[in-house]
């Protein structure tokens, strides 16, 4: 598990980091929650060991970042905003790089390639793949030392919903693998769909962290969210979206929304009663 | 871990077509271009006069006259052409010692320096006293065998009359032997081209990031780049010369000459490349942008280039300019390269250039990790 104690970090006279602790545990999804500035990419730079801290402990599966950051780097991945690889190489020559400098296993490079359905692009060049084929790559090359833990520094910023809903989905299945997951975003709903527990930072402080059931569960009300697998249809149907794949609704209405779904063969994956949209709580504790 | 990330290096390069021509197309047309076209400013030897014969006289001995102006190496006899550079019009009578002494009329182009009329016109004396003195010793013959022998003696060949030796300091290379070493040296400092490029994306991406965050450390990052590029560069040198001994000549331009050890020239060659690899790193890892770095690289290339002697022979510069020249990098190197051309030199005689050049690049290559390890430590 990774285990945050009262980190401190600042830029000169700005302070990042302000006393952060946090606790993720092992196998979960964790959501990191914050406004531009709040911290989060000083939180990864860190865990990644990119830069120092100024003050605190930072436990990571049992290595201590400061003095085993090499080990914690064996164990641990980032997959970065921006597409880390190189363009002008095919998928198979950026995996095969990656790989050989992380003296990958061929079975992680198998089941990197596998989850990310990368086998049938392999010798197509980079720059050619499309912008959800792109971010599949470089999820995979974070996947290639086999992890306990992979950091996702705002994946689906700038991809169009069908790959995000990709994206969303193979984290899910990371998690059924057993690999925790630090995940960092400005999207509410995906934190709602994919996390089990959330922290929320602001200024570099620790404004709240708990299980996302107990999050939601404080704030009961008419509302359902219907999630549904992603279909192009859906955008067309007059629902209310909350995204591309979710429905919001009241308990009401909810018989009328289930069969307009059916009738256009929208397949549900899940119905959630009472709850309220995590954005809304956000926005609460961090004015 | 290594051999992965000089692969990658290389894939990279070898896909950047237009790194590609600024490595090796541009240096080497460059080299046939400045070798052909500077050829006879260079050629100490050859200065050719372009002219044409009006023969009035029509004798035996103006015949024998023209005859000897066309074998002559200095005058090309050519019959109506633009090229035609003087007209010389013989006129009647002027062999025949009997009559009044008569002119050569030349007629000369407007455009021609005065200093070359009077080239030309020493030239011109030479054959005509030549043919003048054959003629009287001809006449004097009928009269006196032995004063006409005596004249016979008399010899107007320029190399009997002086002997000329060149000082060893001051070798003039032939246009090739500038052009080549100078364009190589240029041609060596352009990998910051594609070293900026690829560096500069990497680091923009967070690629850099990402292999840091893999446990590959900066100086393995670094060294990684230079491991390529230094073989880029040593490729660069050898089509250069190869260009230099097999492309130039046929274009009627003397091929390059290496007289000088081939060790020295690899000695040479590797202190070069790590000097251009050097600066090549500094301007990628201080540059914010591909753009910022490839006009920088440029300007400093063209500046370097220009003090260095590669625009301008140092050899011609005014003192000052000479003294100049010694603080770009570029310069060490093409004094190094004319002392294997022209000089026979061997290791030794280039060490103390190699010496400058490798320290240069080394101390630019620490720098440049400073800054790097400042830019990571910042998540920049």
């Amino acid at each position: 598990m990774l285990k945050v104690e009262n980190v401190s970090k600042s830029y000169g006279s700005k302070k990042a980091l302000d006393s952060l602790s946090l606790e993720v545990q092992e196998g979960s999804v964790f959501g990191l929650l914050g406004v531009n500035g709040a911290g989060k990419t000083t939180m990864l730079s860190i865990l990644n060991g990119l830069i120092n801290i100024d003050e605190g402990k930072i436990d990571v599966f049992g290595f201590d970042i400061k003095k085993d950051i090499k080990e914690i780097n064996k164990i641990s991945s980032i997959i970065p905003q921006h597409l880390a690889f190189y363009e002008n190489l095919s998928v198979k020559e950026n995996i095969e790089f990656f790989a050989s400098v992380q003296y990958a296993s061929k079975e992680s490079i198998e089941k990197a390639i596998e989850i990310n359905s990368l086998g049938s692009l392999l010798s197509q060049k980079s720059s050619t793949l499309s912008g959800g084929q792109k971010r599949r790559l470089n999820i995979a090359i974070g996947l290639l030392n086999d992890p306990k833990i992979i950091y996702f520094d705002e994946p689906t910023v700038g991809v169009d919903p069908k790959s995000r809903n990709e994206i969303l989905d193979s984290i899910s299945e990371y998690k059924k693998l057993g690999i925790t997951v630090l995940y960092t975003s400005h999207y509410m709903n995906e934190i709602e769909r994919i996390c089990d527990e959330v922290a929320i930072i602001d200024k570099g402080k620790l404004v709240k962290q708990d299980r996302l059931d107990n999050l939601l569960s404080n704030r009961v009300s008419d509302k359902v969210l219907v999630e549904t697998l992603y279909s192009s249809k859906t955008s067309s149907l007059g629902l209310t979206l909350l995204d591309d794949t979710v429905v919001e609704t009241t308990q009401s209405e909810l018989s009328a929304v289930l069969e307009v779904l059916a009738k256009n063969e929208v397949f549900i994956k899940q119905i959630r009663y009472g709850s309220s949209n995590l954005e809304k709580y956000f926005l609460e504790v961090t004015q | 871990m290594f051999r992965a990330m000089i692969k990658k290096e290389f894939l990279l390069v070898l896909r950047d077509r237009h790194a590609l021509i600024a490595l090796f197309v541009m240096p080497a047309i460059f080299i046939l271009i400045m070798s052909v076209a500077l050829k006879e400013q260079f050629n100490q030897d050859a200065i050719t006069f372009n002219i044409s014969v009006i023969d009035q006289d029509d004798s035996k001995l103006s015949k024998k006259f023209i005859r000897k102006l066309d074998k002559a190496k200095s005058f090309s006899l050519l019959e109506q052409s633009e090229d035609i550079g003087i007209l010389i019009t013989i006129p009647k009578d002027y062999y025949n010692l009997k009559k009044k002494s008569q002119k050569l009329d030349l007629l000369v182009k407007g455009s021609m320096k005065g200093d070359l009329l009077e080239i030309f016109k020493a030239k011109l004396l030479k054959e005509v006293m030549d043919a003048k003195l054959k003629q009287m010793s001809k006449e004097i013959k009928k009269t006196s065998f032995q004063a006409s022998k005596t004249m016979k003696k008399i010899s107007l060949d320029y190399d009997k009359l002086y002997s000329v030796k060149y000082e060893k300091t001051e070798l003039i290379p032939s246009s090739t032997q500038q052009s080549v070493p100078s364009w190589i040296v240029f041609g060596m400092f352009f990998v910051i081209i594609p070293m900026s490029t690829i560096f500069i994306n990497e680091r923009k991406q967070n690629t850099l990031n990402r292999l840091n965050s893999m446990n590959v450390s900066i100086p393995l990052m670094t060294l990684a780049k230079i491991v390529p590029y230094l073989v880029i560069n040593h490729i660069q040198v050898w089509i250069m010369l190869g260009v230099g001994v097999f492309v130039v000549p046929l274009f009627d331009t003397p091929a390059l000459e290496i007289t000088g050890s081939f060790m020295a020239l690899e000695v040479l060659s590797v202190a070069l490349s790590i000097s251009a690899i050097g600066l090549s790193v500094l301007i990628a890892v201080s540059a914010t942008s591909a753009e910022q770095a490839t006009t920088i690289g440029g300007i400093s290339n063209i500046l370097l280039g220009a003090i260095g002697g590669v625009m301008v022979p140092k050899f011609i510069m005014p003192d000052s300019m000479k003294e100049l020249s010694n603080i770009s990098p570029m310069s060490w190197g093409l004094d190094g390269f004319l002392d294997i051309f022209l000089k026979q030199a061997d290791v030794m005689m280039v060490a103390y250039n190699s010496a400058l050049l490798a320290g240069f690049g080394l101390a630019l290559l620490m720098v440049s990790m400073l800054i790097l390890r400042i830019r990571t430590s910042k998540g920049l």
